[in-house]
């Protein structure tokens, strides 16, 4: 658990942190959005000491961040950030041994945990282990940058955009891989990112800063339907609300078991989002879709007036 | 995989010994040279007909070639300490403030004329061998200290960034990240000092150093070219060992 109060952070006359108080539940990935200079990367780096706050307290598990020697502090925290700030003179495989290195692991443990990192990150380990940084794809080594972060099993991780430098099909890749890596390992993240898309597809809960001060959080649905004022509605995407919404919500939630009538011809599968399946409808300009699961076989069925959250269908 | 390493290995040593090729080609004909001077009279007496004596003999070229080694040595391995470690010191955050003070200091030290600091030198340090390693040193430190800097000063941000925030120590970060890092530049400023110095070494000479420079300053006072020839050719074969050997450790294997 991270807990925040009152945190402020001044560089020179600047105060780019201006008393904000946050709570990240443990296992919550919170993400913190807003425009360039809005002190959201201050924030997570203020987490780990790498830059030390001016004012208020910032507490790990109810111990100020403070009690702790910074270098045992970073060890327990993993760090990602846009660069991948991977060692270029390192192998892969020895960037992702370090932090267990640092912590004295025993040789064959920290072999054994590398392998196993790059198993639950999708590198093969025969083809990448012994690859220098400048050999990998920005996809790959942002892949190596957070097998890094994980090394030590840390129970927080900081991410600072860390798909920012991404082409948007890998960045979109990754973003579900993370989405996915969450589900299992239920770290504790701190996001940060300006993609709001990013935001809304990744996080718990939704931390929305402007010149150094929190505007609003909440649950990322919350904020969509009640932004707290017209940045944050502009932010979320203004007319465009509509679609990120839909974007949260699986066609799962919305479908009907099927009924006596024949199968609609297009499909969509269950996991998909509504937004999906509306651009579906769109498309091949019908009004209903057949619910197929991961095998393709039809479960159920999704009407247009059931997409837009009418009651009857 | 174990096949592959058992007929990887035995292709190892062949590959690194074409690597050392050139380095070890210069050091072969530098020792065969000194060793089989004297029987090159006839080669000297084209160049000398007329005089009686064509081969230097107050000393073996040997003791002088080892001496030359010793003195340039010496004041490389004192330069580089210095110009390595000065360079690291005004670039941790301490010592940051110094940073102009070493890099101009650095620079008027080659600005000065090796002779001048002999000449400098020899009033407080007496003749011998220690006023020139002092003038080597001073003359020697500016691409070592220069180049350290770069080399630190051109690492990614970024990456020292994540070093820091993976949790390593300023030590762990200045060992295993930033002189590794820095190393390929460093060593080409170590290069151009030892071998300037290697040619600048003659000079000690003049101050009762004794080394190959002796051939050369003895040709010169007595006007026998032969002796300067011999003097030139051993100090140009080192500097060419030197200078290869260098060249072949800022090739990395992997790049």
């Amino acid at each position: 658990m991270i807990e925040l109060f009152d945190v402020t952070k001044r560089f020179g006359s600047e105060t780019a942190v201006d008393g904000i108080s946050l709570r990240v539940e443990k296992g919550e990935l919170c993400a913190l959005v807003g425009t360039s200079g809005c002190g959201k990367s201050t924030t997570l780096r203020m987490i780990n000491r790498l830059i030390e706050h001016d004012g208020g307290e910032i507490h790990l598990d109810g111990q100020p961040v403070r009690n702790f020697d910074e270098v045992e502090l970073r060890r327990r925290i993993g760090y990602v950030i846009q660069s991948t700030g991977l060692f270029p003179h390192w192998t892969v495989a020895r960037n992702i041994g370090l932090v267990p290195r640092l912590l004295r692991w025993p040789k064959a443990r920290v072999r054994e945990r590398v392998e196993e990192l790059m198993h639950l990150l999708g590198l093969s380990v025969a083809e990448f282990a012994g690859k220098y940084p400048r050999q990998l794809s920005g996809g790959q080594a942002q892949r190596v940058g957070v097998a890094r972060a994980l090394a030590a099993d840390p129970d927080i991780l900081l991410m600072d955009e860390p798909f920012g430098a991404l082409d948007p099909i890998t960045r979109e890749t990754l973003q579900q891989e993370m989405r996915e890596l969450q589900a299992r390992l239920h770290k504790t993240v701190v996001f940060v990112t300006h993609d709001m898309d990013e935001a809304l597809a990744l996080a718990d809960r939704l931390v929305v800063m402007h010149q150094g001060r929190i505007v609003q959080q909440g649950k990322p649905i919350e904020l969509l339907h009640e932004p707290a004022n017209p940045f944050v509605e502009s932010l979320l995407g203004g007319l465009d609300r509509g679609l990120k919404e839909a974007a949260l919500i699986q066609v799962s939630e919305r479908m009907l078991p099927l009924g006596p009538r024949l199968l609609a011809s297009e499909r969509i599968p269950y996991g998909a989002p509504l937004s999906q399946a509306l651009s579906v409808m769109l498309w091949h300009r019908v009004d209903r879709l057949t619910v197929v699961d991961e095998e393709d076989i039809p479960i159920g069925e999704l009407s247009l007036r059931r997409l837009l959250g009418a009651k009857t269908s | 995989m174990n096949r592959q390493t058992a007929v990887a290995v035995p292709g190892m040593p062949v590959a690194s010994l074409r690597r050392w090729l050139a380095p070890l080609a210069w050091l072969s004909l530098l020792l065969l040279l000194t060793a089989g001077m004297t029987h090159l009279e006839w080669l000297f007496r084209l160049i000398e007909p007329d005089t009686r004596q064509v081969i230097y003999r107050r000393a073996g070229f040997f003791t002088l070639l080892a001496q030359h080694v010793l003195v340039v040595g010496a004041a490389s391995l004192l330069a580089v300490t210095l110009g390595v470690g000065a360079a690291v010191a005004v670039t941790r955050t301490a010592g940051r403030d110094f940073l102009p003070m070493v890099s101009q200091l650095a620079s008027i030290g080659q600005t000065f004329p090796p002779v001048a600091v002999l000449a400098l030198a020899v009033p407080a340090l007496g003749f011998g061998t220690l006023p020139i390693i002092v003038a080597l040193l001073l003359y020697g430190l500016l691409p070592i200290v220069r180049n350290t800097l770069a080399g630190i000063d051109g690492i990614d941000p970024e990456v020292r960034e994540a070093a820091r925030g993976m949790g390593m120590t300023a030590g762990q970060i200045l060992r295993q990240v930033e002189l590794p890092l820095a190393a390929p530049v460093i060593l080409a400023g170590i290069r151009t000092s030892v071998t300037i110095n290697i040619a600048t070494a003659a000079l000690g000479a003049t101050v009762g150093a004794s080394n190959l420079g002796d051939p050369i300053i003895s040709g010169i006072v007595n006007g026998n070219t032969a002796y300067i020839v011999q003097g030139a050719l051993l100090i140009g074969l080192l500097a060419l060992c030197v200078d290869s050997t260098f060249d072949r450790m800022q090739r990395r294997p992997d790049a």
